[in-house]
């Protein structure tokens, strides 16, 4: 990333307030939904929030300025999803969508009266039907295993979509002939169904693979024991051998998405609060390797 | 499809009070009916988008009506070019180049 004080254009004593005040008038000069047309928008309104949370807070602007942090690492946050490429904006159109009259209106106010819709049908143009934009919203194990919706159309039809196994957030699914009907014999539209696959906290994806943090107290972490752990075909018992520690990745075989695997990785977390007991044995302790954990550090 | 509470939790400072404020100003329009509205993906996005209008860029209340007024006409304006380009693409060879003639005057 660029300097942040660059970017917003502000000296390097600026104050909060003309920090504020910068960000706020370029924040309304670049967002991209008051720049639809500007597909880059979305980069250069990312580096002003990123240069804004920077700036902004006091105790990172101070690491900044000392030289301790450098300003990367700040600008991986902006990967949002804007309105301006979210489908179904006829929702808020304030003529409540493209009517046939619209239409007409349209086109006799831009073409005068030749463009009258009616004089369209009379020339009996084969005209393919429109593609229709529709989004559906599945689980995050509905998406890994695979499973069946019913799409209700705004034309009160529906449309039983098959969501295949593995099917990744931001899919896009075809139905073909499922859009807008053609006309004068020409073919129907095709159906474009976004899928988007809603974060499920137990479960992260890695390829085929599911990755699964999984806590364990430090006294199940060196003595081993048994859990149970959620996979996306249902909880399965899996033991942990005893000298787990943090990192210990499990495999479960197959219980990934189609082929891939589950990898469980355990996180151990100390008791909480005052252990005296476990302090004072571990002052008298000698491990039997000597091991250095920072070795590679 | 989300409820008030997981909207909200996408935002570190979004009140259930503000932002079931601006579905009952029409600034956006979630579905079913209090408590339980429904939020769609466009839905949330507009709800990020006053957010930012609101929290990040400091625009007042006031003006809020105006700005999304302009927005949505701006939006539905594209929405129709976008139809009638298309439309326009499904015509024969002559008929387009008439048509990109007529427009360029």
């Amino acid at each position: 990333m660029k300097d942040p004080y660059e970017i917003l254009g502000v000296a390097r004593t600026a104050d909060e307030a003309a920090i504020r005040a910068a960000y706020r008038k370029l924040a309304k000069k670049h967002h991209p939904d008051v720049n639809p047309d500007k597909p880059d928008a979305a980069v250069r309104f990312g580096e002003i929030s990123a240069a804004n949370e920077l700036l902004s807070d006091k105790d990172k602007r101070a690491r900044f300025d000392r030289g301790e942090i450098d300003a990367e690492g700040h600008e991986i946050h902006q990967q949002r999803q804007y309105y301006r490429d979210t489908p179904g904006q006829e929702r808020y159109d304030p003529a409540g969508g493209f009517s046939q009259e619209d239409l007409e209106s349209f086109f006799a106010q831009q073409f005068g009266q030749a463009g009258r819709r009616s004089d369209w049908g009379a020339t009996g143009r084969v005209r393919p039907g429109r593609d229709m934009q529709y989004s559906l919203t599945v689980s995050f194990v509905d998406a890994a295993g695979g499973t069946t919706r019913r799409l209700s159309l705004p034309d009160g039809k529906t449309l039983d979509v098959r969501i295949p196994p593995g099917t990744e957030d931001g899919h896009v699914l075809r139905l073909r002939g499922q859009g807008g009907p053609g006309f004068n014999g020409a073919p129907a539209g095709d159906a474009l169904i976004e899928i988007t696959v809603a974060p499920d906290p137990r479960f992260h994806r890695d390829g085929d693979d599911i990755i699964t943090d999984i806590p364990v107290s430090l006294k199940e972490a060196v003595l081993g024991t048994s859990l149970e752990v959620p996979t996306i075909h249902g909880p399965v018992k899996v033991s942990v051998p005893a000298g787990s520690g943090t990192g210990t990745r499990l495999r479960l075989r197959g219980k990934g998405i189609r082929h891939g695997h589950q990898f469980v990785q355990l996180q151990v977390v100390l008791p909480p609060g005052d252990e005296p007991e476990l302090a004072a044995f571990l002052k008298t302790w000698t491990p039997k390797g000597t091991v250095n954990p920072r070795e590679t550090v | 499809m989300m409820r008030v509470t997981a909207v909200i939790a996408l935002f570190p400072d979004l009140s259930e009070s503000e932002l079931v404020g601006w579905v009952e100003r029409g600034w956006v329009r979630a579905e079913g009916g209090p408590p339980d509205w429904v939020f769609q993906e466009i839905d949330v996005a507009r709800v990020r988008l006053i957010h930012d209008f609101r929290h990040s860029m400091a625009v007042s209340e006031e003006t809020m009506p105006l700005v999304l007024s302009l927005l949505d006409q701006v939006y539905a304006l594209r929405g129709q070019m976008r139809l009638i380009a298309r439309a326009v693409e499904g015509q024969p060879e002559d008929v387009r180049t008439a048509i990109l003639a007529a427009i360029r005057g």
